[in-house]
């Protein structure tokens, strides 16, 4: 998600702008969260840019206010705790989905683009989306012990148990179903990769060989090549004798040399 | 000893070669499946084509779809599925960027980007109560250079900023019976004028500052006559109501805060007025219609407030929106259906005797009335106006018309199927001209020497782009006559539209589709519904000639006593056969196993008061059925009552009219479960077509089970009556749940587990002698998927040779209902990550292919799972012999392999049901899964081992044959050779 942004003299600007908010509030967990958001406003902040020279470019303050205005709105959301209570018996939940960087370079859901990933609670019984930086909220959700899923393609997420409490509104509580572990904030990142091809292995002499015409050819050539000389080896008394038994024998069958029968 | 070791080897060799992948590479995508992505039927459209880019149009849908569709091809650019209780109330483009939806009874407000379909703010709107949902984006209101959303929802008018979803002001409308009706901004002002209806008799007005949110005048006025339904607004501060007989036109203007009421009786209007009417809104200034019986009657608004009939016709009407043109005027379209035409009109509102546009395209009989229409106006190089109009079909398609034509359709009703049936295609015949397959030997030959260069990694990109539409375009798979394999056939399916389609299940192309008219609104059934679709004539053996059909069954309203409906479509040619108005209801439907003749499936239909009705009504049925009387037992569910009741035939109808095809029925047990602690929330039985290839299990070490067989075996999952509610609301002490197997002849239950601590949905899925169902562990917090397996123990002794020989065993000893069936079940079970929506089994012609389970999950993928992670017999430590059995170790968790997902990369939005349809080739199923898109492919549960796959490269076959030909007659002049020299030396 993180862009080259660095380079764009804008930014600068931008971010002291968040500076000014991160020293009103002063909360050192608000910086971590500053840092994490970096890189999200930045596209926010480019996208806005470019939408605006279109439009009017004279005002590139006021569309810089404009923009930082909903990322300010988000800052103070983000620095609320996961739970905000609303009305008497209601509650939101705040989280975010997190896709590492490194997976999902060669994807489906493309890097920054999460326009395709759901937000489930409690089997489809609401169904959010997520906004460009990953965050989702659930509205009006009553108190006690409900199921987040996420469904992205491409990616294995665990469902999350969240523990929405009416005694201690704002308390965390959230745990990943799969393994247990247990969240200290509501941020959900994949646990692995979801290949849904087989990978075609490039083509080897030996997986030619290995293909039952491969294996024709080579029974054959072996046949060809090596028989005589086992036969050469092998003991003219021996071979009498053997030949001897075949013929009172007659012609050994398949199944009888095969040890109890092919079984697939 | 030589040659058998080296046999071994070559065996060893062979097997290990056929490396064990049940998935897809990724080239092969499209050879065998196929995706089709559908709406549902649009409920608002907003066209998108100010600028000079691409001409877009935002739809939203009754399936609960927000997408962004290219005006040009109807292609989708994005498409989002809310969840199913988040219904779309509205739609609106703000800022000419974000696509702005209000949904969930107008409590949730989102904003897109309209570009790509991103999330860009989403608001939550809460109000003192619920009432309707009114979204409106005013077009030059700004506060403090805030475009502004006003929506009135839950009894509160909120102003949200555009660019954030801040609200930025909001006010109540807390008065006790208030019921808003319309919140009208009149364009260039900053006033917001809500009007609506107090206590039935009240006209409500209030004033608003749009600014801030301030109240500047609050107006009522009272009417005697009451009101009723809707009220469309004609002028910015003039609205038509009815009064509450529906005889009186009311034109009620607010102007200047006075409230002054004109009335116009419509007797006064129309000469032969018939009945009450209701209002159809429009937002075309100065023009509204009204609807009494089938007749719309279209009336003007003069400035005086005088009402004016400028058309009154029989045929079905519709009328767009306005449209702003230039300097102030509106268009509008109206659009009617006569005969295989349909009439679009697009006039100026102020001037209704001329028409800017007057057109009349050519109309698929099939497709109906038009039911909405939506205009957009697009500038021709003449610098006049030209329009185009998407148009809203019966059928649900969705269709533009631009300059007299259909430029594209989407068949936009198959996002909504309601049930599915297959139906084989017709034999080759020598007369029946089939598409051409390969050309000649030349070409046949060309292409595999491609195949073989791919294979070999040879294959320039060219070539690799040439292999591949060679193998998706292959002809063979559309070909419209029955296939070997029995890969080939016809998807039949019912639309909640009424329409029935065939598709083909080679590409998913449309065969045929049919509007059945028992569907259909009419004067005697308003609200008619689709319920199922049987097979009604599979012809086989001697009755080759005749063309197969379906049985279509409908009812008449929603109420569980009204009369039912039933039609009889050919599915080779797509045409009703007849039809029947049935004078009972229809409860519960049940094809019996018997057919006559001519190859016609009986049906028994039970009604509401517990007759059965026989269909076919022909003599040779009856007689048929007569003979099989006493054999035939039903079940029926009553979830509310918590009852289970099993029922059988006493005979022919008494009393009443005399029906030869009426029996009387009995009821011969019944289940009834607590209802303070038990409510049923699932039953699955048998599927009644499903084969099973053998009743014995051979296990490990030797041992026979016996599986218990009975079509007659039923699932019921119930919940503790506080764990029916959602995940959440309940404590795991508090919750339970029980599942049971019930025989439904004689109603013996046959097992009963109980999972403490554990709550729904269920989901099962039951086959041969087992039934796997999902559903949530309190406990864990974690779904779980649990399998019973049931045996059969009376023939467990009947292994023994000696003693079948010497008579001993108990097979012949007598079957009794009072005797309790010797079964025993195992049962396992085991954690599953995903919610799932529903699941499906495989199933094969002959039942030998192990089954897999198909999981539709909630992110409206399907998982295929082997039934062997679901074997009860699973242990930590297998022994030897039970891993050479094939039993996998036992896991607390099933696994999710993405290779195994059947629908790979795609997702089937919206998914509500998976349909397996036997091939005729054994090893292979055919898998349709339909919701609001439809997917369908083709699976091997054990690979194909009884057939070459596609990729079977002959060219490779060919050259190896060459290659060994040369090397024996290489060998041979070898041979040749030396055997000279040897004798010359």
């Amino acid at each position: 998600m993180a862009f080259s942004c660095k380079n764009s003299s804008k930014f600068n600007g931008f971010s002291s702008c968040i500076k000014m908010v991160m020293v009103g509030t002063s909360t050192i967990m608000m910086q971590q969260r500053t840092l994490a958001m970096e890189a999200s406003l930045c596209v926010k902040k480019s996208k806005k840019k470019g939408a605006d020279s279109v439009t009017r470019p004279n005002s590139q303050i006021s569309a810089a206010m404009a923009a930082v205005t909903p990322l300010l709105l988000l800052l103070l959301l983000s620095s609320a705790p996961s739970f905000s209570s609303g009305s008497r018996n209601a509650y939101n939940i705040n989280g975010r989905v997190k896709i590492p960087q490194g997976l999902g370079t060669k994807g489906y859901a493309l890097p920054g683009r999460m326009s395709n990933v759901k937000v489930l609670l409690n089997g489809g019984q609401n169904i959010t989306f997520l906004r460009p930086d990953g965050y989702f909220s659930f509205h009006n959700i009553p108190a006690g012990t409900h199921l987040i899923e996420v469904s992205a393609i491409g990616y294995f997420f665990s469902p999350v148990r969240v523990d929405v409490s009416a005694r201690n509104p704002g308390k965390v509580q959230a745990a990943l179903t799969e393994n247990r572990k247990g969240l200290s904030e509501l941020v959900l990142e994949p646990l692995r990769e979801e290949q849904y091809y087989e990978i075609r292995e490039p083509f080897s002499i030996m997986s030619l060989l290995k293909s039952p015409m491969g294996l024709m050819v080579g029974f054959m050539l072996a046949v060809a090549f090596l028989m005589p000389k086992l036969v050469e080896n092998m003991d003219p008394e021996e071979m009498r004798r053997a030949q001897e038994e075949m013929r009172s024998q007659g012609v050994p069958s398949l199944s009888s040399l095969l040890p109890g029968g092919a079984r697939n | 000893m030589a040659i058998r070791s080296f046999l071994i080897l070559f065996i060893l060799f062979f097997f290990s070669s056929l490396n064990p992948i049940l998935s897809l590479y990724e080239d092969q995508v499209g050879l065998v499946d196929w995706h089709q992505q559908y709406l549902g039927k649009v409920k608002q459209a907003v066209f998108h084509t100010h600028k000079t880019g691409r001409k877009r149009v935002v739809v939203s849908t009754e399936e609960n779809v927000v997408a962004l569709l290219d005006l040009r091809q109807g292609e989708i650019f994005w498409r989002h599925v809310f969840g199913s209780n988040d219904v779309i109330d509205g739609i609106d483009i703000a800022l000419g960027k974000y696509v702005i939806t209000l949904s969930s009874g107008g409590s949730i407000l989102r904003a897109w980007n309209l570009p790509d379909g991103q999330m860009v703010w989403e608001s939550s709107l809460r109000g003192p109560k619920h009432s309707k949902s009114l979204l409106l984006v005013p077009t030059n209101l700004k506060i403090e250079k805030d475009n502004i959303v006003i929506i009135f929802s839950n009894g509160r008018l909120n102003a949200v900023s555009c660019i954030d979803g801040e609200v930025l002001w909001e006010k109540d409308f807390e008065g006790e019976s208030l019921e808003v009706q319309q919140v009208i901004q009149p364009p260039g002002s900053n006033l917001i004028y809500v009007v609506g209806f107090a206590s039935s008799s009240l006209f409500e007005m209030y004033q608003i500052n749009a600014l801030n949110g301030e109240l500047l005048k609050h107006e009522s006025a009272a009417f005697s006559g009451g009101f009723l339904g809707e009220v469309s607004p004609v002028f910015s501060e003039t609205v038509v109501a009815l009064d509450s007989t529906g005889l009186i036109l009311l034109t009620v203007s607010f102007q200047n805060g006075m409230i002054s009421f004109q009335q116009t009786p419509i007797s006064n209007l129309v000469k032969d007025s018939f009945g009450p009417a209701k209002i159809i809104p429009s937002s075309v200034t100065g023009i509204f219609a009204i609807k009494m019986n089938a007749v719309t009657i279209v009336i003007r608004v003069t400035d005086e407030n005088k009402l004016e009939v400028v058309e009154k016709t029989n045929h079905e009407t519709s009328i767009s929106d306005a449209l702003p043109v230039s300097e102030g005027q509106q268009a509008f379209a109206l659009v009617q259906r006569a005969g295989p035409e349909i009439h679009l009109r697009v006039k100026l509102a102020h001037n209704w005797d001329d028409n800017l546009l007057k057109e009349s395209v050519k109309m698929d009989q099939h497709r109906g009335l038009v039911h909405k229409i939506y205009i957009n106006n697009y500038i021709r190089t003449d610098k006049s106006y030209g329009f185009r109009a998407l148009i809203v079909m019966e059928d649900h398609s969705l269709l533009l018309l631009q300059q007299g034509e259909i430029v594209w359709s989407r068949e936009d009703g198959l996002a909504s199927i309601i049930d599915v049936t297959t139906s084989e295609l017709p034999v080759e015949r020598d007369g029946v001209s089939v598409a051409k397959v390969e050309h000649n030997l030349f070409e046949w030959l060309k292409g595999h020497m491609l195949k073989l260069k791919g294979t070999l990694m040879l294959a320039s990109p060219q070539d690799i782009a040439a292999i591949q539409s060679m193998r998706l375009k292959n002809s063979e798979k559309s070909k419209m006559t029955r296939d070997h394999n029995g890969f080939r056939k016809l998807l039949i399916v019912l639309t909640r539209a009424g329409k029935l389609f065939a598709l083909h299940t080679g590409d998913g192309h449309i065969v045929w589709s049919y509007l059945l008219q028992s569907l259909q609104k009419s004067k005697v059934c308003q609200h008619p519904i689709g319920l199922n679709l049987y097979k009604w004539q599979v012809p086989h053996h001697h009755a080759m000639d005749e063309n197969p059909s379906v049985l279509v069954i409908g009812k008449c309203g929603p109420s569980s006593d009204a009369p039912g409906a039933l039609s009889f479509v050919d599915t080779y040619t797509g045409k009703e056969l007849s039809s029947l108005s049935l004078v009972h209801s229809v409860a519960q439907v049940i094809p019996l196993p018997y057919t006559d003749s001519t190859e016609q499936r009986l049906h028994l239909l039970i009604d509401a008061d517990k007759h059965a009705h026989l269909y076919p009504k022909t003599p040779e049925a009856i007689s048929i059925f007569e003979r099989e009387l006493s054999n035939i037992y039903w079940y029926s569910v009553e979830d509310d009552n918590g009852i289970i009741k099993g029922h059988a035939l006493r005979g022919k109808c008494t009393g009443e009219v005399a029906d030869e095809v009426c029996f009387d029925t009995r009821e011969l047990w019944s289940i009834v479960f607590p209802s303070e602690s038990e409510k049923i929330i699932a039953t699955v039985t048998r599927k009644l077509n499903e084969v099973v290839h053998t009743q014995a299990k051979v296990i490990a070490d030797q041992e026979v089970m016996y599986k218990y067989i009975s079509r007659n075996l039923l699932f019921v999952a119930t919940v503790a009556l506080k764990g029916s509610g959602e995940i959440g609301s309940v404590t795991p002490e508090e919750s339970w749940l029980v599942a049971y197997l019930i025989d439904t002849v004689t109603g013996r239950i046959l097992h009963r587990v109980t999972h403490h601590g554990s709550q729904g949905p269920v989901h099962a899925v039951f086959s041969e002698n087992w039934v796997v169902y999902h559903y949530f562990n309190l406990k864990a917090h974690r779904y779980e998927m649990s399998v019973i397996e049931i045996y059969d123990q009376s023939r467990a002794d009947n292994k023994d040779v000696w003693k079948l020989v010497l008579g001993k065993h108990n097979l012949t000893s007598p079957i009794s209902l009072y005797s309790r069936p010797d079964v025993i079940t195992k049962s396992q079970s085991y954690f599953f990550t995903h919610s799932v929506k529903t699941i499906a089994v495989t199933s094969t012609t002959k039942g030998i292919t192990s089954k897999q389970l198909l999981i539709g999950t909630i992110g409206d993928q399907v998982l295929a799972l082997d039934k062997r992670f679901l074997d009860p017999r699973r242990t930590v430590n297998p022994t030897q012999a039970e891993k050479e059995e094939g039993i996998i170790p036992l896991t607390d968790s099933l696994p999710i392999i993405p290779q195994s997902y059947v629908t790979h990369a795609l997702r089937v939005e919206g998914l509500r049901g998976i349909i397996t349809v036997p091939a005729k080739l054994e090893s292979t199923t055919l898998v349709f899964a339909h919701g609001v898109d439809l997917f369908f492919t083709q699976l091997a549960p054990s690979r194909t081992y009884d057939s070459l796959t596609d990729d079977f490269n002959y060219a490779l076959l060919l050259i190896t044959i060459v290659a060994l030909v040369a090397a024996i007659s290489l060998t041979w002049t070898l041979s040749e050779r030396k055997e000279l020299q040897e004798n010359w030396r």
